[in-house]
């Protein structure tokens, strides 16, 4: 080892070979004093050991006192420098080698919740292969420009969030999203940066690279979050301002009642307020940094103490107890074949960019075939293109918002729409219909009629498929004690077949976007903390009414992220409860951290009051208090 | 020229600590605005180039009794 080395291998342990050093010096002066009765001898190697190991810890206090900002620090070389003045040389190494110690493992310790998040960003590779001049080179990754394409060999990390211009693969989306099960990726497809490309090869053209990532992004979020103080660290922190203070004078008065030496000096080493003021911001960094790696984003430490308080959630019903992909389950003629009802209303919807529509014109491409009989698979496929796209166009259409839509084709007006839109034009609706209708809706389907001429021809049943963890995210939720209620816009009867489904305790059906903030608001006053779970657009206001809005599938948009307190990054429902749990986890964390330490300096205190504890045992509850609230902390990191 | 520059201190034993090192380098002549933050460990200051640099903050830091890291 050369000089050189030395003094870097020194730089980077000096805390610990300081605190190692006057721990065998104390305990080297304890020995001279009890084996060989030569006090001087082990006063004076007590000392050393105060003077090795108090220096640093000095040094800090003279800033703290010069900054004006009265720490532990400067608690602890008053009472060290107190006790060599009264000749306690003993107490004063004691003093100092415990603190150091404790400081030294609370560090490392530390060092783990702040570098839990750095392992996230070490995902991303440092370098990108990218095609450039016609040949591939390898470049840093933070210098790949935008539109360049970039290529990713098969188990490789993909170094840039871009579009996949080639190639087919599935990705490990882990890192970003949370998600465990690799996702399916093809051609215009969005990949993110630090994810890990699986079997195929990728050509990705690049939307970000460098800090401008969806993860980067999101870590830089997720710190934020961490550095909120959520309103019990700032009560906290706002009290230990006063504190060190008020214990420096209350030492002082102890003096001078009782003119005990030891007792005042012990005072400063107990007031220290260690583990009051570290525990809440431990617990609440490890909980946020956890979420994270699971693909949730908390807002910060005040929106987890609220969430831990959660007693109801709600949960919108589209795209989020369901996969939002509406299906036709069924198609009846009254009188009229079931392929002509079809056509119909998709001559009638084809222009509309309703969701329902949408799922009216695919099962039309689906289903209507030109001729039904004879010919190959692939033949069969060319005839149902050409069955679809015999369908005519409008001449016209118009939408009525939450009703349906009116058309006219071929010189017949079709009515397509829900049973108020044909109220409104005075349709009658035969009894079959209404049975039809009924029974659909109570398997939890939407129906429209399909009118021609203002006569009922047929209805169209439609499905969007509940998500298959749905059922298990209620029941976990309602076995945790809180109620779960759902929003809809659906009508009544379909609303209670779905929420029967899903197994959820209460819905509100028939809601228009702006009702279902009132219905929030409405639950609240019933005197619930309220969660709502949506999408983060269609719901931005719902979820800003909640007590904590949770956004889903919100790794893309910032807009979600932007009015939530809590975003998955995943459209993976599952994550809910952990959310939730986690975040109940959280508070009884904060609330066990600041009960130990208020029973600590309790204790102590009864203890320095009753001359059992003394500067050194103090001093060693005082600093194993301090650790015992970082380990419980941290345990959130492992939730 | 206004410029700013992160460290990552991962030593910090206390909230206070934190509070320390801040009020230290808000105190350094050019340091327009900084941020110490002891749940990440994280330090970001504003400072006006012609004035100060970004070497004198790691030694600031350094003389309060911590380690700055590059970010």
């Amino acid at each position: 080892m050369n000089k050189r080395s030395i003094t870097q291998y020194y730089r980077k342990h000096r805390t610990a070979i300081i605190t190692a050093t006057s721990g065998l010096l104390y305990a080297g002066g304890w020995s001279l004093g009890y084996l060989t009765s030569s006090e001087a001898a082990s006063s004076a190697v007590l000392v050393l050991a105060t003077i090795v190991g108090g220096y640093d810890i000095a040094k800090t206090a003279y800033h703290e006192v010069t900054n004006r900002t009265l720490g532990i620090k400067t608690l602890v070389t008053l009472a060290a420098i107190g006790a060599i003045v009264i000749g306690e040389y003993w107490e004063a190494a004691a003093v100092v080698f415990l603190f150091s110690l404790g400081s030294y493992l609370e560090g490392r310790t530390m060092r783990k919740t702040r570098t839990a998040l750095q392992e996230l960003l070490e995902m991303t590779p440092d370098t990108a292969t990218v095609r450039r001049d016609g040949e591939l080179r390898e470049v840093p990754a933070r210098d790949v420009e935008e539109g360049e394409v970039v290529i990713v060999k098969p188990g490789g990390k993909i170094p840039v969030d871009g579009t996949v211009v080639d190639g087919e693969s599935t990705v490990n989306q882990a890192p970003v999203t949370g998600e465990s099960a690799p996702v399916h990726k093809a051609d215009s497809d969005e990949v993110y940066a630090g994810t890990v490309n699986q079997d195929g090869a990728l050509e990705v053209q690049t939307t970000g690279a460098g800090s401008d990532t969806t993860l980067e992004r999101i870590i830089r979020r997720v710190e934020e979050a961490q550095e909120a103080q959520s309103p019990t660290e700032s009560l906290i922190d706002r009290f230990a301002k006063y504190y060190t203070p008020a214990v420096i004078v209350l030492a002082i008065g102890a003096y001078a009642v009782t003119q005990n030496a030891i007792l005042s000096l012990t005072l400063l080493v107990i007031g220290c307020p260690g583990a009051l003021v570290i525990g809440p911001p431990v617990s609440i960094v490890s909980a946020i940094g956890n979420a994270a790696r699971s693909g949730v984003l908390m807002k910060g430490g005040e929106h987890l103490e609220r969430a831990g308080k959660i007693g109801l959630v709600a949960f919108d019903k589209t795209g989020t107890l369901t996969k939002g992909e509406t299906t036709v389950a069924d198609v009846a003629g009254f009188d009229v074949a079931t392929d002509e009802v079809l056509s119909l209303a998709t001559t009638a919807e084809k222009k509309s960019e309703h969701h329902l529509a949408d799922a009216i014109v695919d099962a039309a491409r689906e289903r209507l075939t030109a001729a039904t009989d004879g010919g190959t698979t692939v033949a069969q496929a060319d005839e149902t293109v050409a069955g679809y796209q015999s369908i005519p166009d409008p001449d016209d259409f118009d939408v009525v918002a939450g009703k349906g839509v009116i058309a006219h084709a071929d010189g017949h007006e079709v009515v397509v729409g829900n049973r108020a839109l044909l109220d409104d034009r005075d349709i009658d609706i035969p009894s079959t219909v209404a049975s039809y209708v009924r029974e659909r809706e109570g398997r939890g389907e939407t129906v429209v009629h399909v009118v021609r001429d203002g006569d009922v021809i047929g209805a169209i049943a439609l499905r969007d498929e509940l998500r298959e963890a749905a059922l298990g995210v209620v029941a976990v939720l309602q076995d945790a004690g809180i109620e779960t209620v759902m929003l809809t816009g659906d009508n009544e009867r379909t609303a209670a077949a779905v929420a029967e489904e899903v197994g959820i305790d209460d819905y509100r059906a028939e809601l228009l976007p702006e009702d279902k903030q009132s219905a929030i608001e409405e639950l609240q006053t019933d005197g619930h903390v309220v969660a709502m779970v949506g999408d983060g657009i269609n719901d931005a206001p719902s979820l800003a009414t909640a007590d904590v809005g949770i956004a889903m599938g919100a790794a893309g948009t910032d807009t979600a992220i932007e009015t939530a307190d809590m975003a998955l990054m995943a459209d993976d429902l599952e994550r809910i409860p952990y959310a939730v749990k986690l975040s109940k986890a959280t508070r009884w964390n904060v609330l066990e951290n600041v009960g130990l330490a208020v029973l600590t300096v309790t204790v102590l205190l009864a203890g320095v009051l009753t001359s059992y504890v003394t500067l050194a045992s103090g001093m060693l509850v005082h600093e194993a208090s301090v650790l015992a609230v970082i380990i419980n902390g941290m345990r959130l990191l492992r939730y | 020229m206004s410029d700013t520059t992160q460290f990552r201190v991962l030593d910090f034993d206390c909230p206070t600590c934190a509070s320390t090192v801040e009020r230290a380098l808000a105190n350094t002549q050019g340091v327009e605005d900084v941020e110490v933050h002891y749940s990440t460990g994280r330090v970001e200051i504003e400072y006006d180039d012609n004035i100060t640099d970004s070497d004198t903050f790691a030694q600031t830091i350094e003389n309060q009794g911590y380690t700055p890291q590059p970010a």
